[in-house]
């Protein structure tokens, strides 16, 4: 077992020890958003500022299978994928006609269409109220109503997911979604289909966002509207390129960053988001090699210090 | 159908797809200069109808507001671009779009801090009140008022970028920055100037359009992805595609918003999903 996969176990450990079980829970199920979306960022270079559109869509599909079905948890999640990886097969078919500014634009605009109807059909959604409600029921005996059990039962969805992940990134298709962001032209010229791998890239990616947006609703036993607004789908790119793009790994540092940034600037003050957005400037203006450039100047100034303090003895 | 409600309608799509193509238009001239999507674009938006609220209470002058409140958004703009986006020439396209990202926030949330949560509502300068009988229908004297500054607006906007040095040059970078430094411009100064020009452009449509929908802190965002639709559909720095673009998605929503008025804004989006499923170039296709 890798260095990374033993860090992670411990973390899986450590985390409701030092915070409170529904922050720990939701650095995961963030996790698992950011996983999804950096296959398309980080291996593709396919820059997706709408993949709250698949995480909302399987929220409120789930949420509304669990309010009123009474179905089993397993099966609600993997209708989630489902929903997730379909809603990104259909944007991802309009987006991947288009490549630069033009395919971002594409996945926001995409984004809003949802979101507005969302927020229009408040029959199902309850509109600008969120869907409230929903019940977490017990799986093969595990009461997931306990906040712990309910940490534990998605800490297992996130192992699995990255393990899933790691294979896909290490399979020849992920080498192939590599060559495209090195040079797509060339990829193409080898006699791949580019359009065809960046679509599948969407709906795996898309996948990832439905369990987490499944895993989301269970959470907080609410799916606000937010949760398939432009917002979502902006922060789930910033923790991401926190976290650092280039890794399998930097998603889940990045999720740890982002939960812990949102829920500290939230006790502050009712305008949050203010907070969050002057975090965003700070971060990009001054931090953006991600945490490890920050913590090397940290490391820097401080053995600066100590070498003046030596210095001046 | 009442064909006196019908033609209004279509005059409304009309003056709608004037503002959506001149948000469209600042937003084709930012992005194609800088190669970033200005994702504070519709907070430019909503901050020019909350300036020319003020201007207004405070100095009690429609004309004069006008004037000067898109300024305001402008210079706002040439300091974004002067503080934020120029330090990140070398981190890359990812960080500045998170940067005006960003900013939209801050822009949104600022609004909820100054102005409120809550709507408002601003009246149309005296001049502009009432309607004016046009034999079909009566129509509000202000919207045609918005039609005509707007069309001038698209008009200067296109004689200063078709007819002028500086609009040439702008055009030029567009198509190639590398070259244009090379021909010994100021590239930078292009930058700054392209961001001030396009956040005019989203500061005066939202002075126009206060009066006509008030004012909310969302309303920018709304129109954030409208202008994105316009540049998808018209092609980036293409004036004409932005036009034809604005004006086809405003006239589908107004008409829309008679028979299903739920389904208004989502149809804009819907719209573009069907061009593109028809033509992925976009109206006129894409450089």
């Amino acid at each position: 077992m890798s260095r990374a996969w033993i860090a992670i176990l411990a973390a899986v450990v450590l985390l409701p020890m030092l915070v409170r079980h529904a922050i720990a829970t939701e650095i995961w199920i963030f996790a698992i958003f950011g996983l999804g979306l950096n296959l398309l960022l980080g291996y593709t270079g396919l820059l997706s500022f709408g993949q709250a559109t698949f995480f909302g869509s399987a929220a409120y599909v789930g949420g509304y299978l669990l309010k009123h079905g009474g179905v089993n948890v397993l099966l609600v999640l993997a209708l989630g994928i489902v929903v997730g990886a379909v809603s990104a097969a259909a944007v991802g078919y309009l987006c991947v006609q288009r490549s630069g500014l033009y395919f971002i634009m594409l996945t926001f605009a995409l984004n809003q269409m949802f979101y507005f109807t969302a927020y229009q059909w408040t029959s199902v959604t309850g509109g600008e109220d969120g869907m409230p409600g929903i019940p977490r029921p017990a799986f093969l005996g595990l009461r997931l109503s306990e906040p712990l059990a309910y940490y534990v039962f998605v800490a297992a969805c996130f192992v699995i997911a990255l393990g899933i992940m790691k294979r896909v990134v290490e399979s020849p298709l992920g080498k192939i979604l590599q060559a495209i962001r090195e040079n797509e032209v060339r990829a193409q010229a080898i006699g791949y289909d580019a359009r065809r791998f960046k679509l599948l890239a969407f709906v795996i990616g898309g996948a990832f966002s439905g369990l987490a947006g499944v895993l989301y609703a269970m959470l907080f036993g609410i799916v606000p509207l937010e949760a398939i607004g432009f917002v979502f789908s902006g922060n789930v790119v910033f923790g991401t390129l926190i976290g650092g793009s280039g890794s399998l790994y930097g998603p889940v540092i990045g999720a740890f960053v982002f939960i812990w940034l949102s829920e500290s600037v939230s006790v502050i003050w009712q305008r949050w988001p203010l907070l969050l957005g002057v975090a965003f400037v700070i971060v990009v203006l001054f931090f953006r090699g991600g945490l490890v450039e920050a913590w090397d100047r940290l490391a820097t100034w401080w053995s600066v210090r100590r070498l003046r303090g030596v210095a001046e003895t | 159908m009442n064909p006196s409600l019908l033609f209004s309608q279509i005059l409304n799509g009309i003056v709608t797809g004037m503002l959506y193509a001149l948000m469209g238009i600042g937003l084709s001239i930012i992005t194609g200069i800088l190669n970033i999507p200005n994702f504070a674009h519709g907070a430019l938006f909503a901050l020019g109808a909350y300036l020319i609220y003020t201007v207004i209470q405070a100095l009690g002058n429609f004309w004069l507001a006008l004037a000067v409140a898109p300024l305001g958004v402008a210079l706002l703009g040439l300091l974004i671009e002067y503080a934020g986006i120029r330090p990140l020439y070398r981190a890359g396209h990812d960080y500045q779009l998170l940067l005006t990202f960003g900013l939209s926030l801050i822009i949104t949330e600022g609004i909820i801090v100054v102005w409120g949560p809550i709507g408002m509502s601003q009246l149309p300068p005296a001049l502009l009140r009432g309607g004016v009988d046009l034999g079909i229908t009566i129509y509000p004297k202000y919207r045609l008022f918005v039609m005509a500054m707007a069309g001038l607006l698209v008009l200067g906007a296109w004689l200063f970028l078709e007819k002028t040095r500086y609009g040439a040059i702008m055009r030029a970078g567009i198509e190639d920055k590398e070259m244009v430094s090379l021909l010994g411009i100021d590239i930078h100064r292009l930058f700054t100037a392209a961001f001030g020009l396009g956040a005019y452009l989203a500061g005066i449509s939202g002075a126009l359009t206060a009066p006509i929908r008030g004012l909310n802190p969302l309303m920018g965002v709304d129109m954030l992805g409208i202008a994105f639709v316009v540049v998808a559909l018209g092609g980036l720095g293409n004036l004409p595609g932005a036009i034809v673009a604005g004006l086809m998605i405003g006239v589908a929503q107004s008409l829309v918003a008679l028979v299903w008025p739920e389904a208004s804004v989502a149809v804009i989006f819907a719209v573009m999903a069907a061009v593109l499923l028809v033509r992925p170039q976009g109206l006129f296709g894409i450089r």
